[in-house]
């Protein structure tokens, strides 16, 4: 802050005028420094879970490293509405959003296309309506992934969710509430496979649903394929054979007026590109998740040996 | 005016997560006042554990909810997952206001008071029961107020762990991006607060008379 925030403060009590003024007046000096704080930096943001913090932790240090630009992290931040939210309000200058998600959740398509239809209908929609642009995608594509324990799966021979809809009967499911009301999420997956479980899936958090998976409490989750977590809880994917799910590939999405002011913003994002495959992806999620890694570490050693 | 038109067609529904959601309240207080007050009352008799109890309680309050459902996922009596795991977490974060008030209320009272008392001849029991107790309603009643309106709050984060409640739609309209669906919870949740707030504040006001 450039103005002396004693004195604004100050000017503000004596504006509202009243004993409890001074706290009226800190309160709305907190609000002003929120947005008045980005006038000169770029903001990234992030969806609340490992990879979109890791992905973000990435692009933050590209753009720092190849422009000098100022960069400020707001990682964590709440699911795609609190982003979509944010960047569309413009807080935040850049997150990296799923084309799948975009398509399904945010533009309300029904699900059902294949992945080049879907980015180019997401890019053209998202400039048109909210004057955001989609680079190119880092190159893994984060689908659903439908997991069940290694014992169940060698026991019952599980290999697809063809083979699941078989055994679903007498199991339980525990879904998060994203894959449970999503156009794109269970009860399309239902239909198509024509899953029916002993008892409607429980809806609970998503982060929670592997640890009731793993401690058989559950039977079947829907976790994501770059999730680090299924390898180290040793649970299998089960195959997508009929081809339900959309693609979810992952990109930058950035307000267009920040590449107007600085191209060398998008440059420097686009070096990344097709850079990072779901083995890649899985394997930078489990230096967070499984190893506690810390996410600017990981971010710069990657980005040194990457993309140097 | 989407809003209403969403209760009208999911009116059902809407009352059995209200009554899920109340259910949830009226269990978790009841269980926190039934420890929570004991546990201040006892805390005026042994002073010494007045730091570390509190403390506790504290720090209770300080557990991140799905921190503390991923403790009680493996255990068996109290963990699991759905209604059970929910109200146990309930009733850790209701405990603190009921507990502090329980005994404030109660070592607040004048000394002098007490001494009268014991001077007509009372037993322990008929001190706390006679003098203290009624003494300290007020002040009892209005740490019980808090913890139900948190709690009202909180309940909305039973949803995490497949216990329903109003938490479903706010979950739910985070998730697919449906500010209707996030205030169709929000909405009823703030009313029952308020309506708990006043009513709970009623009987405060008749206990209040010291």
């Amino acid at each position: 802050m450039a103005i002396d925030g004693r004195a604004l403060t100050d000017f503000l009590a004596v504006a509202v005028g009243r004993s409890g003024g001074r706290r009226v007046a800190l309160a709305l000096l907190a609000v002003l420094c929120a947005s008045c704080s980005h006038a000169d930096r770029i903001v990234v943001g992030a969806k609340n879970f490992t990879e979109s913090d890791l992905l973000a932790e990435i692009a933050a240090q590209q753009i720092e490293r190849r422009t000098g630009l100022p960069v400020e992290r707001k990682l964590h931040l709440g699911g795609t509405f609190v982003c979509h939210s944010a960047i569309t309000a413009g807080q935040i200058d850049l997150y990296v959003e799923y084309t799948g998600t975009a398509y399904t959740a945010v533009l309300k398509h029904t699900a059902g296309a294949d992945a080049d239809s879907v980015r180019e209908a997401v890019a053209h929609e998202y400039r048109q309506r909210w004057a955001l642009v989609w680079l190119d995608p880092f190159g893994f594509n984060n689908t659903f992934a439908i997991a069940v324990r290694q014992a169940d799966a060698q026991r019952l021979g599980l290999r697809t969710i063809s083979d699941l809809a078989r055994v679903a009967p007498r199991w339980h499911a525990g879904f998060g509430y994203e894959f449970l009301n999503r156009a794109d999420g269970f009860p399309g997956l239902a239909a198509a496979y024509g899953l029916h479980f002993a008892a409607p899936p429980t809806a609970m958090d998503l982060g929670l649903t592997y640890r009731a998976l793993a401690d058989g409490k559950v039977d079947v989750i829907a976790g994501n394929s770059t999730d680090g977590q299924l390898a180290a809880l040793h649970l299998v994917v089960l195959a997508d054979d009929r081809h339900y799910f959309p693609p979810y590939e992952a990109a930058p999405v950035v307000r267009g007026e920040l590449l107007e002011q600085h191209p060398e913003v998008g440059r420097a994002l686009l070096e990344l590109r097709g850079k990072i495959d779901d083995d890649e992806m899985r394997r930078l999620n489990a230096q967070a998740d499984i190893d506690h890694k810390d996410l600017h570490a990981i971010a710069h050693d990657w980005l040194a040996q990457a993309v140097p | 005016m989407n809003l209403v038109r969403f209760y009208v067609d999911n009116a059902r529904e809407v009352l059995g997560l209200v009554g899920q959601h109340l259910l949830l309240v009226l269990v978790s207080t009841a269980v926190a006042v039934a420890i929570g007050v004991p546990l201040g009352i006892l805390l005026t008799r042994r002073p010494a554990w007045r730091g570390p109890v509190l403390g506790l309680a504290n720090v209770f309050q300080t557990i991140p909810s799905l921190a503390l459902f991923g403790f009680l996922i493996p255990l068996p009596l109290l963990g699991g997952i759905g209604a059970r795991t929910a109200i146990v977490a309930l009733v850790v974060y209701g405990l603190l206001p009921i507990v502090r008030n329980t005994y404030v209320g109660i070592s607040g009272i004048d000394p002098a008071v007490r001494e009268a008392a014991r001077g007509m001849g009372m037993t322990d029991g008929e001190l706390l029961r006679l003098v203290e107790l009624p003494l300290a309603a007020g002040v009892i009643l209005a740490g019980i107020r808090v913890a139900t309106v948190v709690g009202v709050g909180t309940a909305t984060i039973a949803a995490a762990i497949g216990a329903g409640g109003l938490g479903e739609y706010i979950f739910r309209g985070v998730a697919v991006v449906d500010n209707t669906l996030i205030l169709a919870g929000a909405v009823p949740a703030a009313l029952l607060a308020l309506s708990a707030d006043g009513l709970l504040g009623l009987l405060e006001r008749r206990f209040a008379w010291r």
